[in-house]
């Protein structure tokens, strides 16, 4: 195989990567294989290599129309990770969740009698941590969900308004409606700007009448997969737009 | 394409060439998303899919030709196909695939 697909081949399962493929004209089949970090290696035209943050940071494969040139564009990339703080039992159910998914999970609670192997077994990793500590190790990025699920102010806060300077792509937080305007107002005193909250969905979750606890981690997963897609979370069968997932543009 | 490598590694390293076949559009409904790929070998073996069955044949058929002249090719499936000897997708949907050459 060329050295192209060879690289490709023994890419790691946590690297990132974009295969660009030229589809059209002299240049047809020419790929560029631009892994995160800047290595390039392939025949395309290099200035392919510009859009590779945006393919990277949309996590999903995209046909590119580039000056009238079709150009595939092969996302490669580990799973997304959800990193849940609180290690409570809407926190196992969400990892389950996450997991059937192929989700890498992450829960962290400050509690060492919360965090435990038996109380959250679907969590890849389990963290005994104050919230800044948590998020300094985790280091969310744009393909991670953050979810706080303490019901405590003590914890939620700092975890929210850490989480709110991260690239994070979704942040959750359970609570009474009464709980949320309260946070809200906090976060406003803490110095979040008012546009910065509308990052935060509150009470998480989809409009599903979830009661249970596993019922509560799908609503809040389905609102997940909706912020990553860039879609409102309604019906199918009353939206317009097409069912499966286009990355957002 | 990714997942397919290793067997088509395994094809190459036996003497063989490959064609691979990557789902690159879907318009309307479609079976598989964009990426999807499908490795044919110059003896005939097979591994992946485009589409769940209804163009596979089809993509044999145009694999020969891209093993014959080496160049890429990119094909429509669809309902907007009218000729008679189109492979159609029951969903209603449209695909483009493109085909390369590998060795």
């Amino acid at each position: 195989m060329s050295d192209l697909l060879e690289r490709l081949a023994a890419l790691p399962e946590d690297a990132r990567a974009v295969l660009f493929t030229v589809l059209e004209g002299d240049d047809a089949g020419r790929k560029l294989l631009v892994v995160e970090g800047g290595e390039t290696v392939g025949d395309g035209p290099a200035e392919l290599a510009a859009h590779a943050d945006a393919i990277l940071r949309g996590g999903r494969n995209r046909l590119l129309e580039l000056d009238g040139t079709r150009v595939f564009a092969e996302w490669y990339g580990p799973p997304p990770r959800l990193l849940v703080y609180g290690a409570v039992d809407t926190a196992e159910a969400l990892c389950a969740a996450a997991k059937l998914l192929g989700w890498t999970t992450i829960v962290a609670d400050a509690r060492a009698k919360f965090a435990t192997r038996e109380r959250i077994p679907s969590a890849d990793e389990l963290i005994v941590a104050w919230p800044d500590e948590t998020l300094a190790q985790v280091q969310p990025d744009h393909q991670t969900a953050v979810v706080v699920l303490t019901h405590d102010d003590k914890f939620d806060e700092p975890a929210l308004l850490g989480a709110l300077a991260t690239e994070a792509f979704y942040l959750g937080a359970l609570g009474s409606r009464r709980n949320q305007e309260r946070r809200r107002e906090r976060l406003l005193a803490a110095g979040v700007e008012e546009q910065e909250l509308e990052r935060i969905s509150g009470p998480c979750g989809l409009d599903v009448g979830a009661d249970t606890q596993h019922e509560t981690a799908l609503s809040i997963l389905a609102e997940i997969l909706a912020v990553r897609a860039g879609r409102g979370g309604g019906r199918l069968r009353e939206s317009p737009r097409r069912i499966h997932a286009e990355a957002p543009s | 394409m990714k997942e397919i490598l290793p067997e088509v590694e395994r094809w190459i390293e036996s003497g063989e060439d490959a064609v691979v076949a990557t789902v690159v559009a879907t318009r309307r409904s479609a079976p598989r998303p964009i990426g999807s790929s499908l490795a044919i070998s110059s003896s005939g073996a097979i591994c992946g899919s485009v589409s769940g069955g209804c163009v596979e044949s089809d993509v044999y058929e145009k694999a020969q030709e891209v093993f014959e002249s080496g160049k890429p090719q990119l094909v429509s499936y669809g309902i907007s196909d009218d000729q008679a000897w189109s492979v159609g997708l029951p969903c209603g949907g449209e695909i483009d695939v493109f085909l390369e050459k590998v060795t």
